[in-house]
């Protein structure tokens, strides 16, 4: 029977940041930061793609080449984890987010499709912060940015030991 | 936010032919203070309103906090008060002294009836 993965509650659409690969902890523990305020949350795996033409075919045939790979957002900024907070073992945590762009940290990432239980599925890897664009208006006066991180390799299926 | 409004109020229009009761605008036998007690003006109870602006994915919504009151005065229609526009504009520009707003209005209507004239004032807060 098809298993749909839903959202319906607070914990279960989660991504945990870090400067190390064991900080990027959906479950909170090891120093993660988790960033709090997700609108929403997009994993995009876009393959490139080689076509050639053959005379002697009827239609083009088609190869993929290596996929970009990054996590899209939209987050509702919150002070403390956007411009930092004392942290020695996170410079992300320390940093905020900010911080972690402007300085080009690389950065460590797990997201969490289904929430933090044993068992759950989630997807692992690295890149760097990028398009942040923080913005706010009068008719919507709390300030909100998209944020991109720039996935730089391959991501890793795992699952919450 | 009620106690601010009305100390501002009372400030604005304390020099005028108008007093400022702190009592809520509640009925009397058939009349509302307000009718009872000509040129005292009365301000009514805030009314709140909680909506979410922001669902997020971890349940930390942001909400707008929309208050709204109500304001009543009653003079008499044949001899209207000499400040009235003193008056009006003393309590209209009281919503100045709420901070921390997104938007704070204010704005009146008239009705008269018989030989008094009530004026509603209504003021409007957004606060985040």
């Amino acid at each position: 029977m098809p298993a749909p993965i839903n959202v319906s509650s607070g914990s279960q659409a989660i991504i945990a940041l870090g400067n190390v690969s064991t900080q990027a902890d959906i479950t909170g523990a090891n120093n993660a930061q988790i960033l709090p305020y997700l609108q929403d949350i997009t994993i995009n795996n876009s393959t490139g793609v080689f076509r050639w033409k053959t005379l002697d075919s009827t239609a083009e045939n088609a190869a993929t080449t290596p996929a970009t790979n990054s996590i899209s957002m939209n987050i509702v900024v919150d002070e403390t984890s956007f411009f930092g907070a004392a942290n020695v073992e996170n410079s992300v945590i320390a940093d905020g987010i900010f911080g972690t762009s402007k300085n080009k940290t690389r950065v460590h990432f797990q997201v969490g499709l289904e929430g933090a239980d044993s068992t759950d599925v989630t997807i692992t890897g690295e890149g760097f912060i990028s398009g942040l664009a923080p913005t706010v208006n009068m008719d919507s006066p709390v300030w909100v940015t998209p944020l991109t991180i720039e996935v730089d390799g391959d991501y890793t299926k795992g699952a919450v030991a | 936010m009620r106690d601010t409004l009305l100390t501002a109020i009372t400030a604005n229009v304390a020099s005028s032919n108008v007093s400022v009761s702190s009592e809520l605008p509640w009925i009397q036998g058939d009349e509302p203070l307000y009718s009872i007690n000509m040129k005292k003006f009365y301000l009514d109870e805030e009314q709140i309103s909680n909506t979410v602006l922001f669902e997020t994915l971890d349940d930390n919504k942001i909400y707008e906090t929309e208050t709204t009151m109500e304001g009543f005065l009653e003079v008499d229609a044949k001899n209207p008060l000499s400040d009235i526009d003193t008056v009006i504009s003393g309590i209209l520009g009281s919503k100045s002294a709420i901070a921390n707003t997104t938007i704070a209005e204010s704005n009146y209507s008239t009705e008269t009836e018989n030989d008094r004239i009530t004026y509603t004032f209504e003021f409007r807060f957004i606060t985040y």
